[in-house]
């Protein structure tokens, strides 16, 4: 009864939705990127977060590295498409500064990770 | 359409009733507004007209798509959650049987307890009551494997052999299955 | 929650007749494709058309289209009644409804199961019923899962002609006693006779009729005698109205606020499938779950009504004993850092006891701990003989005919054992081969009743070798038999003379193979859910080995409550760990305690007598303190620096497999017969005294 995760050599025809190859998702997500960048001079003035730009740099390549191993060209519009979203609200002050610090979760605190931290904490 | 609605109601009264006044001319054919004239094909280039063209086409995408990323569920609940593919049994207690043939999915079970105000069931597991329902098993293994969650399957042992019922044996003469 | 059905029933509709699973619950393959193939009869059910074999009745055929009859004395594995005349439907031609449940289909009939007359039929049945039944629906516990409630709703008139309610009022009936566990309303009876058709067919406990006739007429046992069987739980199940009930569960659920969870009994060996009822972090019932392979729909009152026990007794917090000697609660990280020292100290001096609840998670767990500090004193509470094959051949300690085999047998003998309360869903099925198959059964052992006649041959082991070389008349049945049985005990083979037993039985089994060559008829029935799956591992049964041990320095029970070892059997130095979840002889004895899961509060692998391997599900988290039995191993070999290479389910499953691997593909396979080593063991026995 153990589970099955075997990975499968399968090639579909899908929908795509706003790019047709890799070459095209690859110059959304640059652009996002850029966007991004040059927002973040911004955003920590408008928003009065306590980190400075560096630390804000290093979080957007923290959170665009986070999706490198993906494949499917759809995953990358849909990300992208969320990222521009989230842009968006950043611009036009939509959010605040709470929504910002969340990127950083300095207020969360770290789940044990090892198994006897696992097992002494809690059931899980 | 509402003096669609109207012209139909008229008919199924009966005959006897007043007729009510119906408009006999159709107030959905007369437009207010200009028609919308479509920019998109005027203003753009050759190739993004083509790049269009090609969007309402397929592309090809290889091994199954993990679609942990966009759906939101925060990465814990992925990793570290197991999911069971069973058929639901039937109820003992009753004999209908609308409940099952399908497949369901369900997470594994986290704490409960009972909540000190009310007396109801609490739970800090979001995912306790998330129960989809599938028509085979393929479709929720699909499903598991494309949301990123591990899973096992349970399969249920239902198959008997068919033997017709009969009445008569009740009183066989030589068999057991007469009543002692 | 679930939500709709519409996809359900709208793929149904796509599908087309193809039979899906609920279709196969309910009537079952058409085709058998065995022997004789009968021709078949064609008849149209509303209609369907559809091809049954001659003798069906109008019920299994309108099931096998997918069509459900209401019906409420009507159940597969029981006798036809026919006397609750819900499942009227019409037939074509016929002046009068046809009851469907127990008129066999003709060639060419048309029937139909919606028409007027059906409909009107079924109100009238419905109107009927409900006369006399009382409105206990607010304070009847089976409120909710009734099947008077729902065929009401579905098949019954909208309002009620009964005006005699401001005269005579409706009838009232004594409620009687028949035992702790069920509870009698008798005024909700609907008189269907499944109790007393489950009582002397299935149970075969003759105590349950009618008496009187008409409006008088009573369901119960005339004297007021209790209802001894041990699947009476069963009529709980059966009965369609709330007249029959759990005693310990009345009062405290709905259904609807119930969550069902899938999971194994492991009260004993025969691993049925139940359904663990919760609400609220509490298990408030046990139900079985229908696998026809290993028990039905039937489940053993110990499994049903036992799960009060799980709230009784718990430990739930690690303890150690001070130097009072007093057990004190501590903490996790205390505990184990305790254990932990005097494990390492003692190095490989400490042995394991596995207990007869212990999964087969925690027994690889402390196999591969022990393995790692360098013991190999692993050993089960119960004992089997280890000569001649012992355990090495998978088929020497197992029931090789599987629980659904035995109901093709046509002779069986039973050596020691006694199925009624080692095995119930066993004995139940033995009785059912009894009825319809004309089983004969023979029994070596003390007279015990097992609800169904059998030839008692005697309680000497010697007649054993008797059958053995011809000279008792019970050979000849045996040889001449196409499907002979012997189920062993294993109680019997605890004995002192338990290897010689084997032998004997063994030699026996080799010669009447039966008609079929993969007919296999050694059996072994176990009593414990553990000891199949430590036997597999590797686990020596018996505990002499840490007997005879002199200066064993640590040892640990997983869950060993049955005294086989006393304190003062081991060295006064020795370190007793206790890991389980009830406070029993195990905990008393120990020095240090570590509260594991019971079976409903952990995922864990359980193989029961067939070798079959079934998991039980979570379906409460362990109370307290207390962890998953695993897990617990896992944290101090962790803590004693022999780390055991698995963090999560998936990978000690892996590891599982591996061992079943090994030893699957052990140089004589799995499925070979008894014969080689059979030889060997005889020869071993001849050596022996007995």
């Amino acid at each position: 009864m153990a589970s099955s995760q075997s990975v499968k050599r399968v090639v579909k025809e899908v929908k795509p939705i706003l790019s047709l190859d890799r070459e095209e998702a690859r110059q959304r997500v640059l652009n996002l990127y850029k966007a991004w960048h040059r927002q973040l001079s911004y955003i920590v003035k408008q928003y009065d977060i306590p980190k400075n730009q560096e630390q804000c740099r290093q979080k957007l390549r923290e959170q665009f590295t986070k999706y490198d191993e993906i494949k499917d060209i759809r995953l990358i519009d849909m990300l992208v498409i969320k990222g521009q979203m989230e842009l968006k609200e950043v611009v036009n002050m939509w959010k605040q500064k709470g929504h910002i610090m969340t990127y950083f979760k300095d207020t969360v605190e770290p789940k044990p990770q090892d198994f006897l931290s696992k097992f002494l904490s809690g059931k899980d | 359409m509402a003096s669609f609605l109207l012209r139909t109601r008229t008919l199924s009264k009966s005959p006897l009733c007043i007729k009510w006044c119906s408009p006999s001319i159709s107030t959905t054919a007369v437009r207010n507004t200009e028609p919308q004239i479509k920019n998109d094909i005027a203003l753009l280039n050759p190739e993004e007209i083509e790049h269009k063209k090609k969007l309402q086409n397929y592309i090809t995408v290889e091994g199954t798509t993990d679609i942990s990323p966009i759906t939101g569920i925060p990465e814990d609940y992925i990793k570290e959650r197991r999911v069971r593919i069973y058929e639901p049994p039937k109820n003992c207690m009753q004999s209908g049987t609308n409940n099952i043939g399908n497949w369901e999915m369900e997470f594994d079970t986290k704490e409960r307890w009972e909540n000190p105000l009310m007396g109801w069931c609490s739970t800090g597991d979001p995912l306790s009551n998330m129960k989809v329902q599938f028509s085979s098993k393929e479709e929720a293994v699909e499903y598991c494997e494309k949301n990123g969650w591990q899973y096992f399957i349970q399969e249920s042992k239902l198959d008997k052999k068919f033997k017709p019922k009969s009445y008569g044996v009740n009183f066989s003469w030589n068999k057991r299955t007469s009543f002692n | 929650m679930i939500v709709d059905m519409l996809r359900v029933t709208l793929n149904k509709v796509l599908n087309g007749a193809k039979l899906c699973p609920k279709h196969i619950y309910i009537a079952t393959r058409a085709q058998s494709g065995e022997v004789k193939k009968p021709e078949k009869v064609e008849v149209f059910i509303d209609d369907k058309p559809v091809h049954v074999e001659p003798g069906t009745t109008i019920l299994q055929a309108a099931a096998m289209v997918g069509i459900e009859i209401p019906r409420f004395c009507y159940h597969e594995r029981l006798a036809v009644a026919g006397n609750c005349r819900m499942c009227l439907v019409e037939v074509e031609k016929s002046p009068k409804p046809v009851a469907a449940c127990a008129m066999p289909v003709m060639k060419g009939w048309r029937i139909k199961t919606d028409s007027e007359l059906t409909r009107r039929a079924r109100e009238g049945i419905m109107e009927f019923l409900l006369v006399n039944h009382p409105l206990d629906c607010p304070i009847c516990d089976q409120g909710g899962e009734c099947d008077l409630q729902d065929q009401s709703m579905a098949f019954g008139s909208d309002r009620s002609r009964f005006t005699d309610i401001d005269f005579s009022g409706k009838r009232a009936v004594e409620d009687k006693d028949i035992g702790p566990l069920i509870k009698t309303i008798m005024t909700r009876c609907i008189h269907c006779t499944r109790c007393i058709r489950f009582a002397s067919e299935v149970a075969g406990v003759d105590d349950l009729g009618t008496t009187g006739r008409g409006n008088d007429m009573q369901v119960g046992t005339y004297i007021e005698k209790m209802f001894l069987s041990e699947l009476s739980g069963n009529v709980i199940d059966l009965c369609p109205v709330g007249a029959l009930t759990s005693k310990p569960y009345s009062f405290t659920a709905r259904p609807w606020e119930i969550r069902k969870v899938d999971s194994i009994d492991v009260l004993d060996a025969i691993g049925s499938n139940i359904i663990v009822s919760t609400r609220t972090g509490e298990v408030m019932r046990i139900m079985p779950r229908v696998n026809e392979e290993i028990n039905e729909e039937w489940l053993s009152d110990k499994s049903r009504f036992s799960y009060d026990g799980l709230k009784r007794q718990r430990l739930v917090t690690p303890m150690l004993r001070d130097c009072n000697g007093e057990l004190k609660p501590v903490d996790w990280e205390a505990a184990l850092l305790t254990v932990a020292k005097v494990v390492k100290n003692a190095g490989p001096a400490i042995g394991a006891i596995a207990g007869g609840l212990a999964d087969a998670e925690v027994l690889v767990a402390v196999k591969d701990l022990l393995n790692k500090l360098g013991s190999e004193a692993l050993c089960t509470e119960h004992t089997f003989p280890l000569d001649g094959s012992g355990t090495d051949l998978r088929s020497s300690y197992l029931l090789n005919n599987k629980i659904a085999g035995a109901e093709e047998a046509d002779v069986v003998l039973l050596v020691g054992t006694n199925p009624r309360f080692e095995a119930p869903l066993l004995n139940s099925r033995l009785r059912k081969a009894w009825i319809h198959n004309e089983l004969e059964v023979a029994s070596i052992g003390p007279k015990i009743d097992l609800r169904y006649e059998y030839q008692h041959l005697g309680n000497d082991p010697a007649l054993l070798q008797q059958i053995l070389c011809g000279q008792h008349e019970f050979s000849k049945k045996l040889i001449s038999a196409k499907k002979p049985l012997i189920i062993v005990g294993s109680e019997t083979l605890e004995r002192s003379d338990g290897a010689g037993v084997l032998g004997t039985v063994q030699a026996l089994a080799a010669t009447c193979t039966g008609a079929n060559k993969d007919w296999k008829v050694l059996n072994i029935l176990h009593k414990v859910a553990s000891q199949v799956a430590a036997l597999d591992i590797g686990y020596i049964p018996g505990v002499d080995k840490i007997r005879d041990n002199s200066n064993l320095k640590v040892l640990l029970l997983i869950g060993a409550d049955e005294c086989s070892i006393e304190k003062s059997d081991l060295p006064a130095d020795c370190f007793i760990i206790y890991q389980g979840h009830h406070g029993d002889y195990g905990a008393s004895i120990a020095d240090a305690i570590l509260p594991g899961a019971a079976y409903t509060e952990k995922q864990a692998t359980y193989v029961n007598t067939e070798g079959r391997a079934q998991e039980t599900l979570v379906a409460v988290t362990p109370p307290g303190r207390a962890r998953e039995d695993w897990k617990i191993i896992r944290a101090l070999s962790e803590i004693v620096e022999a780390k055991l290479p698995y963090d999560n389910l998936n990978e000690i499953h892996v590891r599982i497999k591996e061992l079943q691997d090994f030893y699957m593909t052990d140089a004589i396979s799995r499925a070979s017969p008894t014969m080689a080593k059979c030889v060997q063991a005889v020869l071993k026995q001849k050596q022996s005294k007995y």
